[in-house]
């Protein structure tokens, strides 16, 4: 059957090609193309956020996000102080709820030697009630300042639509206090759990604004081997290949192929973590590609803590709902970059003196990674000699779940 | 475990965002409660178990726009008892249908070079493929609005939709109506049960559930005729309806 080739539990349609004569992996991504660089053009610039975020359900307030970013540096827009803290806690949710997705209930069935995370209600329940736990937490979050859990309602150019009440964020307050144990649980879990052992040598790439741990403010590209950019010239930095047998596009960084997400960002960033998460790091092997699950769990945690920061914040102060409005001859060419769940995202907006769109390039994290995955996979390949056909497939495909990949945004 | 009394459910998914999967499990133990009483025997999102034989019930989310998605469609019909749509991908044809076939190529070309040869063929509903028994629409679907259906589908029973339009949910919530501030709304004829979500957060309402049976489209039109430029009212019904058949009507 044709469907068969798909490699269950990721993110859309990728298969793995084993050539096991010669020893080499090489992936396949078969996602149908929806073409959203081509979709975009001719519409108004405010459909961007709307449309772009669709590009995702697993991500969506990420590309939401990047596009309002890119059209506001496009028309000279600089929104408030209570806008950037509400787009900071969606961006926390926004990590909690695709990592909380990603690491439960498609990565550690893995670990844990079952098929699915449906089984871990009967079989492990105990983790099956943290992460539901976790997912119901970050979509409230979501509902609460974007307007739903999956694709945002209340965002627009310069703000938002509709922020929330303070009586919704005390609400939220005391739930996240109520939860805390659960994001304790989740780090707690993923350090304990049994990954395979290898050792790759890996290089990470991160957004950063060289103040915090990256999410939504972002000013440099920073490596893990001190070779870093400008985000300006991230379609000179990160160089996609086209390749006529896969739909999607390998992105490489300064021709080589590099790690993005939360093990790169947890490599690069570990002194700007919470500092309940500083423990579980002792357990986070940088060089093994598998660990990444751990530190999305690691994330998760942060991520939490800060969501509560950032809440608290946001009920101490006066909350200002006005939307920025455009500057006087704005550039009308304007850059978004976040760190999405899995990594940097850049979207690239041109406009007119309509307000239309003219380009748009959109640049996922899933692109930057398939050169690593198969170069990682190409390791396990090189390093264990002894396995069977079978046992390669399995381990790759885990391999291949354990860095996460989002076919979908990757296709696009 | 295998329940042979049980109905096999087969829940697959085509190109698309995987939001209305997204939806699904954020219904957490209602999903949990509704998983039980049925056998989910392919699933590739979820789980690595794969059977290939009947399906009392398939869910595809997605628009089948390669070759081989649309030959998959029609073999996951001949397997099926009951085939659903599930999100506007799947019933409308949802956001990639807002290109039109003929514009494609220059778009391969732009995007990925003169020598890549794209699989995609066209952004379309299933149902412009095969036939379709229930369409449970929505950009994304809504996660309790979707389980009052499976549950009534697990149970047999006749399937149907709420008897309102966008337009009534939102007057229930209070919400200032977007035609009277000369902004275009397509709530008046939109199928409703979203609870009027995107009009709650202040984002219009471009119909993604649908167009309710019986709705007067040309009365809409006529009012979106008053205020807004026939390039902003085509915006609006390119969002999700550019392939369905409310298009022809216009």
């Amino acid at each position: 059957m044709i469907i068969d080739e798909f490699i269950a539990k990721i993110e859309g349609h990728g298969a793995l090609d084993i050539d096991w004569a010669n020893k080499k992996a090489r992936l396949r991504i078969l996602e149908g193309e929806r073409l959203f660089e081509g979709i975009l053009v001719n519409r108004p610039a405010e459909e961007a956020p709307w449309i772009t975020s669709r590009i995702c359900g697993v991500c969506p307030i990420a590309h939401n996000l990047a596009s309002v970013k890119a059209a506001e540096a496009a028309l000279g827009i600089v929104p408030n102080k209570t806008t950037i803290l509400l787009r900071k806690l969606m961006m926390a949710s926004q990590i909690i709820q695709s990592h909380v997705l990603h690491a439960f209930f498609l990565a550690s069935p893995d670990y844990l030697g079952i098929d699915s995370g449906i089984e871990l209600a009967k079989k492990n329940p105990e983790i099956f009630k943290t992460a539901i736990n976790l997912k119901g937490i970050g979509d409230e979050i979501s509902l609460a300042v974007a307007g739903r859990s999956v694709l945002p309602t209340t965002t627009t150019i310069g703000g938002f639509h509709k922020i929330p009440a303070k009586k919704t964020l005390t609400e939220l307050s005391g739930k996240l206090e109520k939860n805390l144990n659960y994001a304790i649980a989740a780090a707690k879990i993923f350090a304990k759990l049994n990954y395979p052992q290898y050792n790759i040598e890996l290089e990470f790439i991160s957004q950063t604004d060289k103040k915090n741990y990256p999410g939504y403010e972002s000013e440099i590209i920073i490596s893990s081997q001190k070779d870093d950019s400008a985000i300006e010239d991230y379609k000179n930095d990160i160089q996609e290949e086209v390749r006529l047998d896969s739909t999607a596009k390998f992105g490489r960084y300064h021709e080589k192929a590099i790690m993005v997400g939360a093990l790169a960002r947890l490599a690069t960033h570990h002194d700007y973590l919470d500092p309940v998460c500083r423990k579980y790091l002792r357990a986070t092997n940088f060089n093994n590609p598998f660990h990444n699950n751990l530190a999305q769990a690691i994330e998760i945690l942060h991520f939490y803590k800060k969501a509560q920061e950032i809440v608290g914040i946001l009920l101490r102060e006066k909350l200002d709902p006005t939307v920025a409005v455009p500057s006087a001859n704005p550039p009308l060419k304007g850059i978004g970059a976040v760190e999405a769940p899995r990594g940097g995202l850049y979207h690239e907006i041109h406009l007119n003196d309509k307000g239309k769109i003219t380009f748009i390039n959109i640049i996922t994290p899933t692109v930057q990674n398939l050169p690593s995955m198969e170069k990682s996979a190409q390791a396990i390949l090189d390093q264990s000699p002894k396995i069977s056909l079978a046992e390669a497939r399995k381990l790759i495909e885990m391999l291949i779940r354990a860095y996460d990949p989002c076919i979908t945004c990757a296709v696009h | 475990m295998t329940n042979d009394k049980k109905l096999k459910l087969g829940l697959f998914d085509f190109t698309d965002c995987e939001g209305c999967q997204v939806e699904l499990v954020g219904l957490k133990e209602k999903l949990l409660a509704l998983s039980e009483r049925v056998d989910i025997v392919n699933w590739r999102l979820g789980q690595a178990k794969a059977q290939w034989e009947q399906f009392d019930i398939a869910l595809i989310e997605g628009t089948p726009l390669t070759p081989g998605e649309i030959d998959l469609l029609k073999i996951i019909r001949e397997k099926s008892r009951l085939l659903v749509g599930l999100g506007t991908c799947a019933t409308l044809g949802g956001i990639p249908a807002i290109l039109d076939k003929e514009e494609r190529q220059q778009w391969y070309n732009k995007i990925y070079g003169p020598e890549y040869e794209g699989r995609g063929v066209d952004a379309l509903p299933l149902s412009a493929y095969v036939k379709i028994d229930f369409l449970i629409h929505g950009c994304p679907i809504s996660g309790n609005e979707a389980a009052r259906i499976f549950s009534d589908l697990i149970n047999g029973k006749k399937l149907n939709y709420k008897d309102y339009s966008v337009c009534f949910e939102c007057k229930l919530a209070n919400l200032p109506c977007r035609l009277l501030e000369k902004k275009p709304c397509l709530g008046p004829i939109a199928q409703g049960a979203c609870g009027a979500i995107c009009l709650k957060g202040g984002s219009a309402c471009y119909g993604c559930f649908g167009i309710k049976e019986g709705a007067n489209v040309g009365a809409l039109l006529t009012i979106l005729n008053k205020f807004a430029s026939e390039e902003e009212i085509e915006n609006y019904f390119s969002m999700f309806h550019n392939k369905s058949k409310l298009y022809d009507h216009r």
